[in-house]
């Protein structure tokens, strides 16, 4: 909610009188870390068996390559006793066949990379299925957008937490908290200027932790229009959960999590 | 602190019995309008001993009976010089008549500048809204803060953002007083301009250093701004018409040389043209001064005095957001004995912000309100003594935000902020002490305290703490509430206290030079809840209470003053050194919109400030100007509560986002033959500090940048010029209307200056670049101002 008065704000201000330009810039360049992306996905009637975690390292900033953090050895354990070993499919890309997901099951991660033992513990959370897609025409600052609302309803009395991905030729994210709308049937917004009708596009639901919504929370902002102006907020390490039990001070950035999801088709009208 | 208390009252006393003298006081106005003025010396030169007029246009002093030489000046205005025979205490009311525009006919005493070099006040920075006017602004649209940014030691945090800072603090510590009235935000559209409309103010001041005990809470500075009273001899008009916005303010007497009025209104147009071109989005924004002067007899005084201000944006009709000030103000100005003057006051002031967005269905609001009461008395002792007293108590009411539904199908609940109440009383005592001709001192101490009082839910924590640190990832986590105090708001939930004393010490070697020293402590009991570089509009005001300490700041200042060449020429050199804490951080990720839990996200800090300013001024002949420059770090440091935990920025010092290392400014008026009067400024700034990215990498498809530690890159250095003319028309013969235009260049070279330094991924090549976002290239303007 915060980001989006923030943009508004920046959007209705600067289009008054402002210029951008590219501009070259020398940066300094700090040491690689371990990246560790390791979302296991359950979406609701799949047996939800295939399982991807993926590794990399931080780059220069102008580089257009993210390298791979290659050799690692990737496990995963459940609460129950079960252990799930990936394999390395290609380069910082490892795979499993026969995970076996369980809702709020909690799963240990456990990743050895150059010596050093990363760690992370989480939740495998349920969600509310997607119900139906509202499109209309008239978003955006111009009114000419395509807008997107895709609804469901929030459990009651319980705190709930959104990762909603909107699916088309790339893929924009969106997250949501139920602060606001518990226990009601609400949307999730997204909106585009290119597509046409007849297209067909995708919309998914995540639940995810508390934790994990406020690290994307964070991230976001990180990610957005950068640093610097007057309605930036300030730019910051962004820590996810994982721990290196070896040397605590050589930490991986990135986020182990277990989200069960649901999945609506679209065609644009 | 009993001990300070104790040795002003053994200066106060022991100064009591000096010799008995008669009274004389009284009100010095302007001859044309009866506006009363602020400022105006008044000196006996053959008894060498003169005041200065209060900010209602009163004065008192202590003279042998006899007769003597009196002089009467003040800059603009042609000097009163009679021989008056007194032998018993009396009023005397002085009407001064302005000098012709041109300035060097001003016809200035070697007395002016000589009240400025012994007087203890200092770090203090006055400019004449005629000065102002003339100034080369964006746009055309005279601002008031804007041209205070050329002085020294006071700056902005770029091109385009909103409020000010003085001597290395935060926007909101700026005490921002328009008739005495608290204004919470002084900025139009954003931060492009500032609330005062210069046709209604009279005069200004801002206090960056040795703040007199009458001021308090807020730590950094004081600008103290008073509107006109209206003219009470005759009805005059005048208005101007820019590019941005047109003014009009009428005035006139109610009652001949007793009773006047003043309103004056200002608003921009430029969405009547979008309108015009079917454009759905419009912003724009308006005020209104109004002000009521009466006076019972000559001893009593009643002003009234209300501001109203507005900024509207819609956006497609899916955005709309209102926010703005509204005051009012009651105050009666009374001469209690010859030698007391007193002004009680009554304000109400108001800040409301309010924003529906359509296409998420919701309506939001929030605001604060405060009731003001003051009670200020100044009295003369003897000739070497005068001395301020008062009390002042403010309640405020603050709404930190209300949601609701703006449609029956929204899925939105209603939710409402708990509402926070307060109360704020102070006692203050000042002393002004000529020890001798050559030594005077201004010392003083104010009392302040703050009762935060109950409210509908107060949440209790383990060990009272709202934030947690998570060592296992280095991060500060919200806690979670263990229960919940209800408390009704006629109960004290938390009291702070505070002693500030303030001093300032003037040594003057002759006529024209003289040290100066000053300090003072600040208390600042509300903060702004803000966690961007500049405020936005929506930030909100909290109060100190349970989890959120006052702020406490010391300062202290030391300075050279010299004239040169009859007051043709001024030098001040000022250094400062400034230490504050509980100022507020932000754990990160901290949301502060709509949080009913601010506590949760914030902990407390440090900052401190050192500098040195310089101000060269000439005063006199066709070219006037001055040359401001400003050497200052001002920088800020939040560390860990325990040794475990890691702070902000690794709990190390880091510089604020506005802190500029250099900051010059020049600027020039010069007048040409009798219709012409031109005006440049010239500014070079080093770059804002900023953050740069030393790597990256991806998830969930973003693309994250890994930053170096905070502020510690540079924006490039900002310069620009800026150039203006204003050409008056010779008036025609028997009439009253007189006009001018006034044509500027702002930012004369197309310099691109760089508001911000974007690292981003390009949409189309993605690719990673860095954007530079310039605001202002060449901009000119034209203005017609007209008076009748």
């Amino acid at each position: 909610m915060r980001t989006l008065i923030i943009l508004f704000l920046v959007v209705s201000f600067f289009s008054l009188y402002s210029c951008e330009e590219v501009v070259e810039v020398d940066l300094e360049e700090s040491e690689p870390r371990l990246v560790i992306e390791a979302s296991i996905l359950w979406r609701k009637d799949t047996p939800g068996n295939l399982q991807l975690i993926k590794l990399s390292t931080t780059a220069p900033f102008f580089e257009d390559q993210i390298p791979a953090a290659q050799g690692a050895r990737v496990s995963v354990f459940s609460e129950s006793g079960m252990e799930f070993e990936f394999e390395e499919l290609e380069p910082g890309i490892f795979r499993h066949t026969e995970f076996v997901p369980e809702l709020n099951e909690t799963y240990e991660l456990a990743i050895e990379y150059q010596g050093d033992l990363y760690r992370a513990t989480e939740t495998l959370l349920p969600v509310a299925p997607l119900e139906t897609i509202i499109q209309t025409d008239n978003g955006g600052f111009a009114g000419e957008d395509l807008e997107f609302k895709a609804y469901f309803t929030d459990p009651p009395n319980i705190q709930n937490n959104y990762l909603v991905r909107f699916f088309f030729e790339e893929l924009t994210i969106q997250i949501y908290e139920d602060k606001f709308t518990d226990g009601n049937q609400t949307f999730a917004y997204f909106s585009n200027e290119d597509l046409t009708s007849g297209e067909e596009v995708g919309f998914e639901i995540q639940g995810i932790s508390r934790r994990f919504y406020e690290y994307l929370f964070i991230l976001r902002s990180q990610a957005g229009s950068g640093n610097g102006g007057p309605f930036q907020t300030q730019p910051t390490t962004v820590r996810g959960n994982i721990i290196n039990t070896t040397n605590p001070d050589n930490f991986a950035f990135g986020y182990f999590r277990l989200s069960e999801t649901d999945f609506l088709d679209y065609t644009i009208q | 602190m009993k001990k300070i208390l104790s040795t002003l009252f053994i200066f106060l006393f022991s100064y009591l019995h000096a010799q008995e003298k008669i009274t004389l006081n009284g009100v010095v106005r302007d001859a044309a309008n009866n506006e009363t003025l602020y400022g105006v010396n008044i000196i006996f030169p053959d008894l060498n001993s003169g005041t200065i007029t209060n900010e209602y246009g009163f004065y008192s002093l202590k003279i042998p009976a006899g007769t003597h030489q009196i002089l009467v000046s003040y800059l603009g205005y042609q000097t009163l010089s009679q021989e008056i025979k007194i032998n018993k205490s009396e009023s005397l009311n002085f009407n001064l008549k302005e000098s012709s525009e041109i300035l060097e006919e001003v016809v200035i005493t070697e007395n002016f500048e000589r009240v400025n070099i012994r007087s203890p006040e200092m770090s203090v920075t006055k400019l004449e809204i005629n000065t102002i006017k003339n100034l080369p602004v964006v746009f055309g649209e005279v601002d008031i803060v804007k041209s205070l940014l050329l002085l020294p030691g006071i700056s902005n945090a770029g091109e385009g953002s909103s409020g000010f800072n003085v001597r290395g603090g935060a926007v909101g510590q700026n005490l921002i007083l328009l008739d005495e009235a608290t204004i919470y935000n002084a900025s139009h559209l954003f931060g492009l301009f500032s609330v005062f409309n210069p046709d209604a103010i009279k005069n200004l001041k801002l206090y960056k250093g040795g703040i007199p005990a009458k001021y308090g809470g807020r730590v950094s500075s004081v600008l103290d701004i008073y509107q006109k009273d209206g003219n009470s001899k005759n009805f005059h008009a005048n208005g101007g018409i820019g590019i941005i916005s047109s003014r009009l303010l009428v005035e006139g007497p109610i009652v001949k040389d007793k009773g006047s009025f003043l309103i004056g209104g200002r608003s921009s147009y430029a969405h009547l043209f979008l309108k015009l071109t079917d454009n759905p989005n419009s912003a724009y924004f308006y005020d209104l001064n109004t002000k009521l002067s009466y006076r019972l007899n000559d001893r009593n005084s009643l002003l009234f005095s209300g501001y109203f201000g507005r900024d509207i944006f819609n956006i497609s009709e899916s955005f709309k957001n209102t926010y703005g000030n509204a005051v009012f103000n009651l105050r009666w100005n009374r001469v209690l004995t010859d030698n007391i003057f007193t002004n009680l006051s009554v304000i109400y002031s108001d800040y409301y912000y309010g924003l529906t967005l359509d296409f998420v269905e919701f309506n939001w609001n929030s605001g604060i309100k405060n009731l003001n009461l003051k009670y200020d008395f100044n009295q003369l002792l003897n000739d070497q003594l005068s001395i301020d007293y008062g009390i002042q108590s403010t309640y405020y009411e603050f709404n930190p935000g209300e949601i609701e539904p703006s449609t029956a199908s929204s899925g939105i609940n209603y939710f409402k902020l708990t509402k926070k109440y307060a109360l704020e009383n102070a006692l203050y005592l000042s002393v002004d002490h000529q020890f001798s001709e050559k030594f005077s001192m201004t010392y003083g101490v104010r009392f302040s305290s703050f009762f935060r009082l109950g409210q509908d839910s107060l949440s209790l924590y383990e060990d009272n703490k709202p934030v947690l640190f998570n060592p296992d990832f280095g991060i500060y986590e919200e806690a979670e509430p263990i229960d919940q105090r209800i408390l009704p708001k006629n109960k004290v939930e938390k009291t702070y206290t505070n002693w500030e004393p303030r001093l300032s010490i003037a040594y003057s070697f002759n006529e024209v030079q003289s040290v100066k020293l000053s300090y003072n402590r600040m208390s600042q009991y509300l903060q702004l809840i803000s966690n961007t570089n500049s405020p936005t509009p929506l930030d909100v005001w909290t109060p100190s209470g349970r989890y959120i300490k006052p702020q406490l700041l010391d300062q202290i200042a030391a300075g050279y003053f010299q004239n040169f060449k009859k007051e043709s020429y001024t030098l001040e050199i000022e250094g400062f050194y400034k230490k504050a804490k509980n100022g507020l951080d932000y754990i990160d990720g901290a949301n502060l919109v709509a949080n009913n839990a601010i506590e949760r996200v914030i902990l407390h800090g440090k900052s401190r400030a050192y500098g040195m300013e310089i101000l060269f001024r000439k005063n006199t002949g066709n070219f006037t100007g001055w040359l401001a420059y400003t050497l200052s770090k001002s920088e800020q440091k939040t560390q860990g509560r325990t040794p475990l935990e890691s702070g902000i920025n690794n709990g190390n010092w880091y510089d604020t986002g506005f802190d500029k290392t250099h900051d010059i400014s020049l600027t020039g008026s010069y007048t040409l033959g009798k219709k012409w009067l031109l005006n440049t400024n010239f500014i070079f700034q080093t770059g804002l500090p900023t953050t740069f990215p030393t790597g990256q990498y991806t998830i969930e498809s973003l693309i994250i940048p890994v930053y170096s530690p905070r502020n510690s890159n540079r924006l490039p250095n900002y310069h620009r010029l800026d150039l203006s003319a204003t050409y008056t028309p010779t008036r025609k013969l028997n009439s009253t209307y007189s006009s001018s235009w006034n044509f500027g260049i702002y930012n004369a070279y197309n310099r691109k200056n760089a508001v911000s330094l974007n690292f981003r991924n390009n949409e189309d090549t993605r690719i990673n670049e860095a954007v530079r976002l310039s605001l202002f290239g060449i901009i000119p303007s034209i203005t017609y101002n007209f008076k009748f």
